[in-house]
């Protein structure tokens, strides 16, 4: 079958998975069908209510790219500290690193030589 | 239609070429015969490559020798060793050719109305071909010295394409550090190649393998050849300049500057598996290429999160994908040498590596694409001045969607089906692989969404009322790429099948790829 991946140990079937997925929606569908009918669009019913506190425009409310896992580059800063540091933007640097990878890797290749 | 498909690896290289100088006549009479040919030259390439990679599954290795009587003719009467140029295709080289035919049609498609309001686009055009011309030679040629001009012919188009809209400053400086690299890997992979010739008088791979000692020099020749490739293709920590360099250049260009990576990636197996497969060191190079692919998945992802920019945060995440395909086919690298472990699961771990360069050809320009879609009308790559583009771009957003939820692996899309023949297989060898695998996914999709919420979601920005969907040329590209997607979630089998296994093969049959130029049994 084209449908069915072997990866040697299990199989992979994306049918299966496509199955699931529509039934899933179908019944997500079916309970969307039951809820309020009285929902009229492009009217006060669609707008945003918080709390009767004034709303702020689209610009002020968006989440922007720099306040999203805040917390996660927090607790992993001195690994970005780190990390952060070759990346120099200095293409001198960068030659360097080659030299540096190329001479280590000629030496574990000439002494894993010697060793077999 | 039998001379066509026997003439067809040096047409493949040709035709591009041909095209690449006819452009500057026609583009001067006429943009509409311009953009013709450069899209109807690229067509009838695919359609070359389609018809060869057919012969070659039914044929076995497709070899053109330049200059013969005969194209199989590969030693002249009177030699005993192959001298003339060789195009040598076999699974694999025709597996990245069919990536790369497919991925410069799509790119080439959608660079008619991205760089529409560009000066100089003959030119552009130009360069295009010359650098598909240097991928194809790179991923067919069956000659190490021939290697070293292609790569130089995609690597100076390519410096050039990256500094194409020359009003930018960092487009300078992401062309200059293009070039200054690539000179610098091309250089020590020329030394390396005459380590060899100084050695064996032969440049012929083939030839070539059949001759190699595993001398000092030629372990030296090997760390050359591998290192400056994986600085190619932007392996940690030899990746500084991929984020500088690939970010900067028109979107359709980075998705093809990704193929060449893994063109120089393919090089880089080739010369483990074919040249040195019979003498090298297996364990050793393995762990090297693994360890070095675990740190390229890692880093580049977390570097990957913290981008702000969203062409270099999707510059970082290439870098990180590139890092499964090292891991996978250095775990088969690894145990090449011990039958069993190969059989058992060091194949799959290859079809694994190998079909995510398929799968990271197919999403990742895509996504570059859409990256590309975002600067076309918002005249900038910073996420954090972005929003609400959902609104808008509703094509663009269930393009990015689709290549985001493949690239992070998400099930049922193709990134999923490669990367738990992956997972699967490089658990046995050391399960830490995998462990790493697992979490460098989970962090993607987490940089995704985190993109995804910035560039998309949210109300419509004032500053955006006036941005609609791209031009249609610019959705043909991307769509052809996600309808690749879309065939490969639906028939992974017969993908693996037909294309990963046989490429797969190839690599680890040396005697077949030498045989074929020799005609002795090594």
């Amino acid at each position: 079958m084209t449908f069915i991946l072997e990866s040697g140990y299990a199989f992979w079937n994306p049918l299966i998975w496509i199955i699931v997925f529509i039934i899933v929606m179908v019944i997500v569908y079916f309970f969307r069908r039951r809820g309020q009918k009285g929902y009229k669009k492009d009217t006060d019913q669609a707008q945003i209510f918080l709390c009767g506190e004034e709303v702020p425009e689209a610009e002020q409310r968006h989440i922007r790219v720099g306040n999203i896992y805040w917390g996660f580059f927090e607790t992993l800063k001195e690994y970005y500290d780190q990390i952060l540091r070759p990346h120099t933007g200095i293409i001198n640097d960068y030659i360097l690193w080659f030299v540096a990878v190329t001479a280590i890797s000629v030496i574990v290749l000439l002494i894993a030589g010697l060793a077999k | 239609m039998a001379a066509l498909i026997t003439h067809s690896p040096i047409l493949i290289i040709a035709i591009p070429l041909a095209a690449a100088f006819l452009t500057i006549p026609i583009g001067m009479a006429s943009r509409k015969a311009r953009n013709a040919l450069v899209i109807g030259s690229l067509t009838f390439v695919v359609f070359l490559v389609f018809a060869l990679a057919r012969d070659i599954s039914i044929n076995g290795i497709h070899l053109y020798t330049l200059g013969a009587t005969s194209p199989d003719l590969t030693i002249p009467t009177g030699f005993m060793v192959p001298v003339r140029i060789i195009l040598e295709v076999d699974g694999m080289s025709i597996f990245m050719g069919i990536i790369w035919s497919i991925v410069s049609l799509a790119a080439a498609t959608y660079s008619l109305s991205h760089i529409s309001s560009e000066t100089g686009q003959t030119r552009f055009y130009t360069l295009l071909l010359l650098m598909v011309t240097g991928g194809f030679g790179m991923m067919f040629t069956g000659d190490l010295f021939n290697f070293f001009v292609f790569i130089e012919i995609a690597s100076i188009s390519g410096a050039a394409l990256i500094s194409f809209r020359t009003r930018f400053a960092d487009t300078q400086e992401g062309g200059f550090k293009y070039i200054v690299v690539s000179a610098i890997a091309s250089l020590m992979i020329l030394f390396a190649i005459g380590l060899l010739y100084a050695q064996y008088n032969l440049l012929n791979i083939g030839a070539l393998a059949q001759a190699i000692q595993y001398t000092t020099l030629d372990k030296i020749a090997l760390a050359l050849l591998l290192i400056a490739l994986a600085m190619k293709t932007g392996m940690v920590p030899l990746h500084l300049w991929f984020p500088d360099s690939y970010s900067v250049a028109p979107a359709s260009i980075t998705g093809m500057l990704v193929i060449t990576s893994h063109a120089c990636m393919y090089a880089a197996f080739r010369i483990c598996f074919t040249l040195y497969g019979g003498v090298i060191n297996a364990p050793v190079v393995g762990w090297i290429i693994i360890i070095f692919g675990l740190l390229t998945m890692f880093v580049g992802v977390t570097m990957a999160v913290f981008q702000k920019d969203v062409m270099r945060f999707m510059s970082y995440h290439a870098v990180s994908q590139l890092g499964y395909m090292w891991v996978g086919v250095g775990v088969g690298l690894a145990v090449l040498g011990n039958t069993e472990l190969l059989s058992t699961y060091g194949r799959d771990a290859m079809s694994g590596g190998i079909f995510h360069i398929l799968n990271h050809a197919m999403y990742k320009p895509l996504l570059f694409f859409t990256g590309g879609a975002l600067f076309h009308y918002t005249g900038t790559r910073d996420l954090t001045k972005m929003g609400g583009l959902a609104h808008k771009m509703k094509w663009t957003t269930i393009l990015y969607i689709i290549g985001t939820l493949s690239i992070s692996g998400i099930p049922p899309l193709n990134g999923f089906s490669s990367k738990i023949l992956i997972y699967e297989s490089v658990y046995q060898f050391h399960p830490i692989l995998t462990i790493t695998g697992i979490i460098v996914s989970i962090l993607t999709l987490a940089s995704f969404t985190k993109a995804f919420h910035s560039a998309f979601m949210g109300a419509e920005l004032p500053e955006y009322k006036e941005v609609k969907e791209v031009p249609k040329s610019m959705i043909i590209g991307m769509v052809i790429l996600a309808a690749g997607i879309v065939f490969v979630t639906l028939f992974p089998s017969l993908v693996v099948d037909w294309a990963i296994h046989p490429a797969a093969d190839a690599l680890i049959d040396q005697g077949a790829y030498i045989n074929a130029v020799t005609g002795a049994i090594p």
